[in-house]
Order: structure tokens, then C-alpha cells, then sequence
């Protein structure tokens, strides 16, 4: 904090002498946190160890060399874990706070290394067999059960992209719309179900009060997923019955737009009306062209002018609203 | 020189730091409530995400709005094109300066579109008129004077980013024209110069008179300590050389004084390392942390150290060790450095972008690919797949 100024609010008689000294000696005897710097090189560390084990696994598959690997990576995981229920704080419906920085990467390091094995018995050696997915599936459960137990979101996020991989979807955020091939209607509907079974999870979270702080994640993932299926589904029936997904588009972003009010979120306000504002433009664009008019194309560049007019007004509204509420 | 009102954004640092106090509970709730209304700040400054969301509406706006003048113009030709770029430009900007002076925006998302918007027509102006033929020194000195100009008008952190590199863009393309010697030269001029606009940052932000600029002069301190390492950087300058000056190496062949950049690769960012912690100074370290990974990917490009896997695993292992000793060592504060998180409030939403990019990255650890099975063609197989599970 800014000495000077406080002084100067202690001169002018704003601020007690007792609390200018307060913020002197705070601010003085502050110290030098190095605290996500040290999380930063765990992280990548954490990356680069497993992703190296990951490739020197499958590299070595016919040589010697492979099973001191494996049995490498499995004692590392069991060290993992070992530290990981060593150190834990016990268990609780509330947040658990981690206890030391350090607990977080090993714990996810744990997992990794815990899904490279079982994948790796999968695939060499088809222990799981072969029903149901089983090679995502237990992953998936090893994930959400971790996740659980040891609270940690990072892991939770994984085993949500595990679902969804498992369910037949890539969701990991910046492949979400370049890995998936979303004019499949198989995939449309697998989206649907799987973002409207993360919102459950999230208001379940929610309501029963089991781990709350998890229901970010979970509604995060879901309307995305859940939104952006639905617009495919609108892109993709295109000379069909359009006007019927974008009622499902109205009643969802009814629907999510009235939660995210009531957690008085703006990051959620943003991006519904933004995929709200997506699929609006379609429908008016797609009709504009049905009149195959030349006045077409000056009534869409209009539209857009205004509707952009429009929708600022509505996001400035929508801020003034949730910052007064 | 800045078009906001010098009181108003003293009275908004006022306030900012009186919510750090009251946070830290060091002044009373009625303090900070005479302070509020002793420091009245009436910027307008939305929250950070309805700031995305705005920005991307006004540039969805102007470009609708481009294209519908262009329609109208479409029979005047390329000079009614550049016309209606130089419009647009002047447009953008007094719509900007609108908003801040009569509108009261600060940092909402609509100023950062228009000066953009601005600069892009302005710029793309240029390049109709001149049929995209300018040479580089013309389209950088442009570049620089309109970024300088946003800078020094609106405080906008982006723009002094394009300043940066302008200036950087205006000293290559000005040594460029030197001929044979000017590949000696570059990389040291472009050093010169990130050194140059370092310390005059680093001076200027302990200055009273540009406390507005504070972050924008922040934002310089990273640009040009990143562009000095990259210029003097051994693969950098062997590589561009050898690309812009035709000198025809053949692998293995080493440039002209290559020790001395060697030596700077390997250096520099443990020497910006080294100062930051004596200094204190969270922008040399991040640097120099950073550019860590410019050494190891400069030297394994030359010289194979050990296979890529083995390189990351041991690579993975010694960073997490390291990252131990130092939790460790720090657990009581030493030295004036503590690893515990300072700033508490931030703590949750850290957490969530930080899940985020684990899912982003390790979830490909995590989910095997379907190439990786031996069971082939079966369905419910796999990563990627077909959904009748």
C-alpha cells in the first residue's frame, strides 16, 4: 500500500493515526510472495514428467528397458498417492483447503501417472476388456473419486473431459470446436445430454450442499457444451426444422441466463448472451436470405449494427444490475 | 496530454488502495466510507468480463458498419476506398475520445475497440492507397507515431505493446539499408534499443507526472526485456541471418562471433533471474523464468542432448524437486521472500483457470488416443469415437 497517501489522509483527518500506523507497519514488514512462481514450475514440471513417461512408455513397447518403466511408474504413483493420504486434511462436504502448495501437483501427478498404467494394462493387455469403454471408463471413475476425496479441482476438470471422452465428445476447452465434428446428430445429442447432465450436477452440488465450490466446474463445462451442441444442431438442420432448435435455444438461455443472475455471475451473463446473440444472428440471416433480395444484404449489415447497438445496452444494463444487486 | 481527467483517475488509485486497507482491516469501515465520498471517482468501468463482452460488440459494430458504407461506395473505385478507411479512422477515434471525455469510459471495452478500430483503418488506408507497396520503414514509422499517440492519449497497455515492436520494426528495416554490414549490426541495435527502453521505463515509472502510465510502462519493462533476449538469442540470429541475408550456412556451420551469442543465450535470463530477486522485482523474474525455456529449446536444436522423452522426464523431474527445496526453504520467510499467496481474494478464481488448463493440458495424458489400442476396430473403443457407448 501507498504510505505517502495514507499520511496524507492522516493529515488531512480522514483516517485516524492509529490506522495510518496500522497500514505502516503492514506495508513495511509485507513480504515478497513467491508463491505462483513456485506453483508455475511445479505445474510444468508436472506436465513435462508425465507427458516424458507417457512417451517413453509406449516407445520401449518390445524392449527390455519397458517393464523397469512400468514398474518405475508405479512405484512413483504409489509414492504419489502415499504422500497424497499422508498429508491429506480429513474429509469433508465443505471445501477442503489443500495443505501445503506443493500437496496439489503431486496429487495430480499421482493421477496422471494412475491413468498412463491402467491405460497402458488396457491396451497391452486388455485387463479391463473391452465393454463399455472400459479404457475411459475407469480412468474416469479413478478421476471423480480422487477429485472427491482429495477436493481438487484440476482433477475434476479432468475427470469431466474423461466423461465426455468416454461419452464419445472432446471437451477439452480449446478443442471443444476444432476436434468434433458437430454436423453428426449423434454427437449433437450426445452433447445435449452430456452438458444437461453436468447443469444437474451443478445445481445437485448446489443444493445438497456436497462440495458446492465444485458446481463452477461443473456448470462451466456444461453450458458450453450444452449451448454450442445446440447451435450445431441449428447450423446443421439447415434447411430443416431450424425454428424448432432455436426454441430450445430461447428456453435454455431463459433458463440459464435466470441462474446465472441469481449467482450473480457475470462471466455466465457474457457468454450466454453471447451464444445467445449467435444464434439469434442465424435465424435472422438464414430468413433474411430466404427473401433472395438484394435489400436483403443491406437489411442484414443493418441488423447488425443495431443488434450489436443493442445488445452493449443490454450488457451494460445487466452489469449496472448485478453490481447494485 | 491523457484525455482522462487527471483527478478523477488520482481519486480512483485512492480508492483502490483504501479497499486494500479495509481489506487488510487497517482502517475502520467509516474511514473507508469519508475516504469514498472525500475521493469521488465517476469513470465508468465495467466489470472485466462485461468489458470482453462490449469490446466485442463494438468491433462487430464498426465492422458492419465498414461494410455498409462499402456497399454504398462500391462504384467510387480505390480511392473512395481510401477515403472511407481515413473516414472510418477519424471516426473511430473521436467516437473514443467521445466516449472517455462525455461518456466517462475507463477501460470499458469500447475505448480499447475504437482506438483499434482506428489504428487498423487508418493503417489500412495507407496500404490501399500505396497499393500495400510502402516500404517497412514508412508502414513501422506510421505504426509507431499512431500507437505513441493512443498510448500517451488513452493509457491503452495493448497499444504500448505495438509502440514497442514499431520502434524495434523502424530500427531493423533503418539497418536494413546499410547493406553488408548490416547483419553485424541488427542484432545489436535491436539490443541497444530493448535495453534503452527498458531503463527509460523503469526511470519513468518512479516519476510522479506518469503515474497514469504506470501499467503501460510495466507492459514495456516485459516487451523489451523479451525482445533484448531474442535479439541477441543464438538461434535467432543464425537462423534470421541466414534467412534475411542469404549467408547459405549449412548445418553445423556456426556464425560470425557465434560464441558471443552463445554466451548471451545461456546468460541473460539467468541474469535477469539473479537481478529480479535482488531487486525484488516480480517482472524480471517472471522473464527470466520464461525465457528459461528459450535456452533449453536454443540448445536442444543444436545439439541433442538426449531423446525428447528423457529430456522431459528428467527435465519434469529436477523442476519439481527444485520447486520442493524452494517450498521448503521458504516455509519460514527469508530474506524478505515467503511462499505463502499474498493476495487471498483472488485465490478462488486463480483456482478455476488454473483447473482449466489442466484439463487443457494434461487431459491428453489422461485420455489415450485411439491409435494407442491394439483392439482396433471396435466400437466404444477409444478417445475419439462414435458414441454408442
Amino acid at each position: 500500500m501507498d504510505i505517502d497517501l495514507f499520511e496524507q489522509l492522516q493529515k488531512e483527518g480522514t483516517i485516524s493515526a492509529a490506522s495510518a500506523e496500522k497500514v505502516r507497519t503492514i506495508t513495511t514488514s509485507r513480504l515478497f510472495s513467491v508463491h505462483w512462481e513456485l506453483k508455475t514450475i511445479l505445474y510444468l514440471g508436472v506436465l513435462l514428467l508425465s507427458g516424458g513417461l507417457g512417451i517413453l512408455i509406449y516407445k520401449n513397447i518390445d524392449t527390455i528397458g519397458h517393464q523397469a518403466i512400468l514398474l518405475a511408474i508405479a512405484l512413483a504413483c504409489g509414492g504419489c498417492f502415499y504422500y497424497s493420504f499422508r498429508h491429506k486434511l480429513p474429509f469433508s462436504r465443505e471445501k477442503v483447503p489443500a495443505p501445503n502448495s506443493f500437496f496439489d501437483y503431486i496429487l495430480l501427478l499421482g493421477c496422471l501417472l494412475l491413468v498412463t498404467f491402467i491405460t497402458y494394462l488396457q491396451v497391452q493387455y486388455n485387463v479391463f476388456g473391452t465393454r463399455y469403454g472400459a479404457a475411459t471408463f475407469i480412468p474416469m471413475l479413478v478421476l471423480f473419486f480422487s477429485a472427491y476425496y482429495f477436493d481438487h479441482l484440476g482433477v475434476l476438470s479432468m475427470a469431466v473431459t474423461n466423461l465426455a471422452a468416454w461419452m464419445g465428445v472432446t471437451v477439452t476447452p480449446l478443442q471443444l470446436l476444432s476436434n468434433n465434428d458437430f454436423s453428426s446428430y449423434t454427437l449433437i445429442y450426445t452433447g445435449l445430454v452430456l452438458g444437461a447432465l453436468l447443469i444437474v450436477a451443478a445445481l445437485l452440488s448446489h443444493r445438497l450442499q456436497f462440495k458446492a465450490h465444485f458446481s463452477f466446474t461443473y456448470s462451466n463445462f456444461g453450458t458450453h457444451i450444452f449451448l454450442i451442441a445446440n447451435l450445431a444442431g441449428m447450423f446443421a438442420a439447415y434447411d430443416g426444422p431450424y425454428g424448432l432448435w432455436f426454441l430450445l435455444l430461447v428456453a435454455a438461455t431463459i433458463f440459464f441466463y435466470s441462474q446465472a443472475m441469481k449467482q450473480r455471475s457475470f462471466y455466465f451473463v457474457l457468454i450466454i448472451t453471447l451464444y445467445a446473440y449467435i444464434g439469434l444472428s442465424f435465424i435472422v440471416v438464414r430468413l433474411l436470405m430466404a427473401t433472395g433480395s438484394e435489400g436483403g444484404i443491406y437489411a442484414g449489415l443493418l441488423y447488425f449494427i443495431m443488434s450489436g447497438i443493442g445488445a452493449i445496452i443490454l450488457l451494460i444494463n445487466v452489469n449496472k444490475k448485478l453490481k447494485t444487486a | 496530454m491523457i484525455a482522462y481527467n487527471s483527478q478523477s483517475l488520482d481519486n480512483l488509485y485512492v480508492q483502490e488502495q483504501a479497499e486494500m486497507a479495509k481489506r487488510v482491516d487497517c482502517i475502520t469501515a467509516e474511514e473507508y466510507n469519508a475516504i469514498i465520498t472525500a475521493h469521488p471517482a465517476v469513470l465508468y468501468t465495467p466489470n472485466p468480463y462485461m468489458r470482453v463482452g462490449i469490446f466485442i460488440l463494438t468491433a462487430i459494430i464498426l465492422l458492419f458498419s465498414f461494410g455498409f458504407f462499402c456497399l454504398l461506395s462500391m462504384s467510387g473505385g480505390e480511392s473512395a476506398f481510401t477515403f472511407l478507411c481515413l473516414l472510418f479512422g477519424a471516426g473511430s477515434y473521436a467516437l473514443a475520445e467521445y466516449m472517455v471525455r462525455e461518456k466517462k469510459h475507463y477501460k470499458s471495452g469500447a475505448d480499447a475497440a475504437l482506438i483499434w478500430g482506428a489504428g487498423i483503418f487508418l493503417l489500412s488506408a495507407l496500404g490501399i492507397a500505396t497499393d500495400a507497396d510502402a516500404p517497412v520503414w514508412v508502414w513501422s514509422c506510421v505504426a509507431l507515431m499512431l500507437s505513441l499517440f493512443f498510448v500517451l492519449r488513452f493509457a491503452d497497455v495493448s497499444m504500448s505493446i505495438v509502440a514497442h515492436l514499431s520502434l524495434l520494426g523502424l530500427i531493423f528495416s533503418g539497418c536494413e539499408k546499410l547493406g553488408s554490414i548490416a547483419k553485424l549490426i541488427i542484432p545489436f541495435a535491436i539490443m541497444l534499443a530493448s535495453a534503452g527502453v527498458y531503463f527509460l521505463s523503469v526511470k519513468l515509472i518512479a516519476v510522479h507526472t506518469y503515474r497514469h502510465y504506470k501499467k503501460c510502462l510495466q507492459m514495456l519493462q516485459v516487451c523489451a526485456l523479451i525482445t533484448l533476449y531474442i535479439a541477441g538469442n543464438y538461434f535467432v540470429v543464425r537462423e534470421v541471418g541466414n534467412e534475411m541475408f542469404h549467408m547459405d550456412l549449412h548445418p553445423g556451420q556456426d556464425i560470425p562471433g557465434g560464441w558471443l551469442f552463445w554466451i548471451l543465450t545461456v546468460m541473460l535470463p539467468l541474469i535477469y533471474i539473479y537481478a529480479g530477486i535482488r531487486k525484488k522485482d516480480r517482472i524480471l523474474i517472471c522473464t527470466g523464468l520464461l525465457l528459461i525455456a528459450g535456452i533449453v529449446y536454443t540448445i536442444r536444436y543444436y545439439h541433442s542432448v538426449a531423446p525428447l522423452e528423457v529430456a522431459m522426464t528428467l527435465g519434469g523431474l529436477m523442476m519439481i524437486g527444485i520447486a520442493y527445496a524452494l517450498i521448503r526453504y521458504l516455509k519460514t520467510p527469508r530474506h524478505g521472500f515467503t511462499e505463502a499467496s499474498s493476495d487471498e481474494r483472488h485465490a478462488m478464481e486463480a483456482l478455476q483457470i488454473e483447473s482449466l488448463v489442466i484439463a487443457q493440458t494434461m487431459s491428453h495424458a489422461a485420455t489415450p488416443r485411439p491409435d494407442q489400442f491394439e483392439f482396433g476396430a471396435g466400437s466404444g473403443g477409444g478417445g475419439g469415437a462414435s458414441g454408442d457407448y
